[in-house]
């Protein structure tokens, strides 16, 4: 039969279990005597063995027999975990990833795993005890006649490739028992249980049935090579091909797993129907003929709660990114001597999938930054009065149209001072500036090459990957906070959109052209010309509700000529602590806008995100919030 | 008629391919369950002709799953699914009342033999 076509499912089934392992691993790790979590790795590991044999991947097969092996033994020894036992399964859990991910794509040859199958059966012969298991004898053949009991004697021998003989035999004997009381059975039943047993057995049966009508009976059970009935000897025929498998109609099948890229199919060409919407209603609007209008409703309508659905399907939880990283935390936390308790929180909360794929990188740096240089060293968080044992929380939150993800360390925070000589240095604050406030501190962390350039001790390589990180989720339409304490702690706030295909825009004009600025960052419009201006460090502003909020005029950033309107509105975005009110010419409406990537060229501003198809059909970009603010 | 039957088993993949197996061979498929307790549930409610079990899954294992569906249903017609190295358990469920017993990795024919062999 054709496998390939379970490989994925294959793939996709083996990393949740191999993902499961390293939750129970750390779940053992943190209660060495509780038996759940060895269990739960058993049934793990014996999964994906029985997948990867389905599959003809001799080698996953291998590891994970082994593994199974010893963790068989740990689990009817009631064993508690110690460091060097878990060191081990959590190398056997690698390598049995990496024998799946590798056979997968056809290169089970790369395969290296001499070293953790020693490791595995000697640990497993280390706790079968001294001299581990009895070497199973050489057993004499078994089927010797017993002393003469009344009924026909029968000896069977099963076919030598016949899978788990000892199964195989209690079922000859069940089916005998329906023609009379068995007895006699040599060897004995309880050598059916062992591996050793050889497939040669032999029983009295008290029956009045017919030699040949206990032949059929006992044939019955499969498997039987050779057999005799009251000395009576047949040969077996040859083994005979299999039951002729019909060609029926495929069974009906109540899942089915979806491509992803069909997905994104099917995303692409809703977006395309969203924009003949706008279009529609467009056009309706111009006719003002009801029965269009009525149409045009109606498509809408459709149209809305068919994107809500496949939004909906491209919905995937956080802890598909989240669930790599407490291994990952433990093992960095072993390697730099650090104690950290990690915890995860919001792990159900759901992202475009399409966004969740990009996470992972970034959030790997923050967690590697938090561990490496938030958290102190437990000697010297006990000479700061505080708990040997540092915690980093990762935490999903929903917040409206958003999600927010943040990475906090209870560490010791980022050395201002240090930071801010640097930052005057390199002209990122005022010569003068006494001070950095948390957003100046992220701009001078996340300047490229920041901690390399020089070193900053206390806070050294804390500039790496940030700039990185911030890249990835400015992209993404999002956006990088940060709060620092020293002495307490630092955390990274992350916020995303919830979704990148389709988002809801707010449309302005400036000049003679369209700009689209997603929905997700903006907090209010105000108009200007009406509310007062101020000039807050050299920046004009306005003050809104006792908060300054410094003004971009949209019209000269982009170079537009002409004049503005004296009245105009002011579109206020908000991002975390940061507001900026955006001065346009004019508002244009709402509307959804589908989201397509686009390559700037050279020197354009970094305020484009994207670019849209309006209803019309001309293009119009998309403002970037995070550029702006 | 075609015969039902109902698929236990905890990975996807294997109920996937057992489903394949004998839906091409023309059985119907009426349920699936991926624990010993969802197996004897589904059981009393779907009365399948054959269930395929199975040994080692999550919150309740195949051979408890055994002894509660004969317990309800002396006649069920149970099929184990058994990786290589559980001879132990394939006899105990056995002796639980399962027919009989296929081994991982599945040949087609050999799992539509242990099947006509249950149902015959």
């Amino acid at each position: 039969m054709d496998l390939s076509q379970y490989a994925e499912l294959f793939l996709a089934e083996s990393r949740e279990h191999l993902s499961a392992c390293n939750q129970l691993l750390l779940e053992w790790e943190r209660a060495p005597a509780s038996p759940v979590p060895v269990g739960g790795l058993f049934r793990a590991v014996h999964t994906v063995k029985g997948m990867a044999a389905t599959m003809g991947y001799a080698r996953v097969t291998d590891v994970a027999h082994r593994t199974e092996n010893l963790l068989d033994l740990l689990r009817r020894g009631s064993q508690p975990a110690t460091d060097d036992l878990l060191q081990l399964l959590f190398r056997a859990r690698d390598s049995l990833e990496q024998a799946v991910e590798l056979s997968v794509v056809g290169r089970e040859d790369e395969i290296d795993a001499a070293e953790i199958l020693a490791d595995l059966d000697g640990a497993a012969a280390a706790l079968a005890g001294p001299g581990g298991r009895p070497a199973p004898a050489p057993g004499p053949a078994p089927a010797v006649e017993a002393p003469a009991v009344a009924g026909r004697l029968v000896q069977v021998t099963l076919r030598s490739e016949a899978p788990l003989k000892g199964g195989r035999a209690l079922l000859v004997l069940k089916k005998a028992q329906a023609l009379g009381p068995v007895r006699n059975v040599t060897p004995s039943e309880t050598a059916f249980e062992s591996d050793d047993f050889d497939g040669r057995f032999s029983f009295r049966i008290e029956t009045t049935a017919q030699a040949a009508d206990v032949e059929r009976v006992v044939r019955a059970a499969g498997d039987v090579e050779h057999l005799t009935v009251g000395g009576e000897e047949r040969r077996a025929p040859s083994p005979g091909a299999a039951p002729g498998a019909a060609q029926a109609p495929d069974a009906k099948s109540r899942h089915i797993r979806v491509d992803l890229r069909r997905l994104d199919g099917l995303m692409d060409l809703i977006g395309e129907l969203v924009t003949a919407r706008g279009r529609l209603n467009e056009l309706a609007a111009q006719r003002r003929d009801p029965a269009v209008d009525d149409v045009a409703i109606q498509i809408s309508r459709l149209s809305t709660e068919l994107q809500a659905e496949i939004i909906q399907a491209r919905m995937t939880p956080v802890w598909q990114v989240f669930d790599r990283f407490p291994r990952l935390v433990r093992d960095l936390a072993r390697e730099l001597g650090k104690q950290v308790a990690f915890r995860v929180e919001g792990k159900e909360i759901e992202l475009d999938r399409a966004i969740l794929d990009e996470l992972g990188d970034p959030l790997l740096h923050l967690l590697r930054n938090a561990v490496d240089h938030g958290i102190e060293a437990p000697a010297e968080r006990r000479s700061r009065g505080k708990k040997p044992e540092g915690e980093i929380v990762l935490a999903a939150v929903r917040e409206r149209a958003s999600v927010v993800i943040s990475v906090s360390d209870d560490g010791r925070g980022i050395a201002r001072a240090k930071i801010l000589e640097r930052a005057k240095r390199d002209g990122v604050v005022d010569p003068h500036a006494e001070a950095l406030s948390d957003d100046q501190l992220l701009r001078v962390l996340a300047r490229p090459g920041f901690s390399t350039a020089e070193s900053v001790t206390s806070v050294s390589g804390r500039g790496v990957g940030i700039d990185v990180a911030m890249t990835r989720i400015r992209a993404l339409g999002g956006s990088i906070d940060i709060r620092s304490q020293e002495g307490k702690g630092t955390t990274f706030v992350l916020r995303l959109p919830v979704t990148l295909a389709i988002v809801r825009a707010l449309i302005a004009g400036v000049g003679a052209e369209r700009y689209a600025l997603p929905l997700t960052y903006v907090s209010e419009t105000v108009e200007f010309g009406v509310q007062a201006t101020t000039t807050v460090e050299g920046r004009e502003a306005i003050v809104l509700r006792d908060r300054v909020v410094p003004l971009v005029h949209l019209r000269r950033l982009l170079g537009v000529t002409g004049d503005a309107p004296s009245r105009c509105p002011i579109i206020v975005l908000e991002m975390g602590d940061r507001r900026s009110g955006i001065v346009v010419d004019g508002m244009l409406g709402q509307q959804e806008i589908v989201v397509k990537g686009f390559d700037a060229p050279q020197g354009t501003l970094p305020v484009f995100s994207g670019a849209t198809i309006m209803g019309d059909g001309i293009p119009a970009l998309i403002l970037d919030a995070g550029g702006l603010l | 008629m075609s015969h039902t039957v109902l698929v236990c088993d905890d990975a996807i993949f294997m109920r996937t391919m057992i489903s394949d197996i004998l839906g091409q061979a023309g059985f119907e498929i009426v349920g699936e369950a991926e624990t010993g307790s969802q197996a004897v549930e589904k059981y009393k409610q779907l009365k399948p002709d054959l269930v395929t079990m199975d040994i080692v899954m999550p919150d309740m294992g195949g051979i408890d799953a055994v002894r509660e569906i004969v317990k309800h249903d002396p006649d069920a017609k149970i099929l184990m699914c058994s990786a290589m190295g559980q001879q132990a358990l394939v006899v105990e469920a056995i002796q639980a009342g399962a027919k009989d017993f296929v081994v991982k990795p599945f040949q087609p024919s050999r799992v539509l033999e242990a099947v006509q062999r249950v149902l015959g």
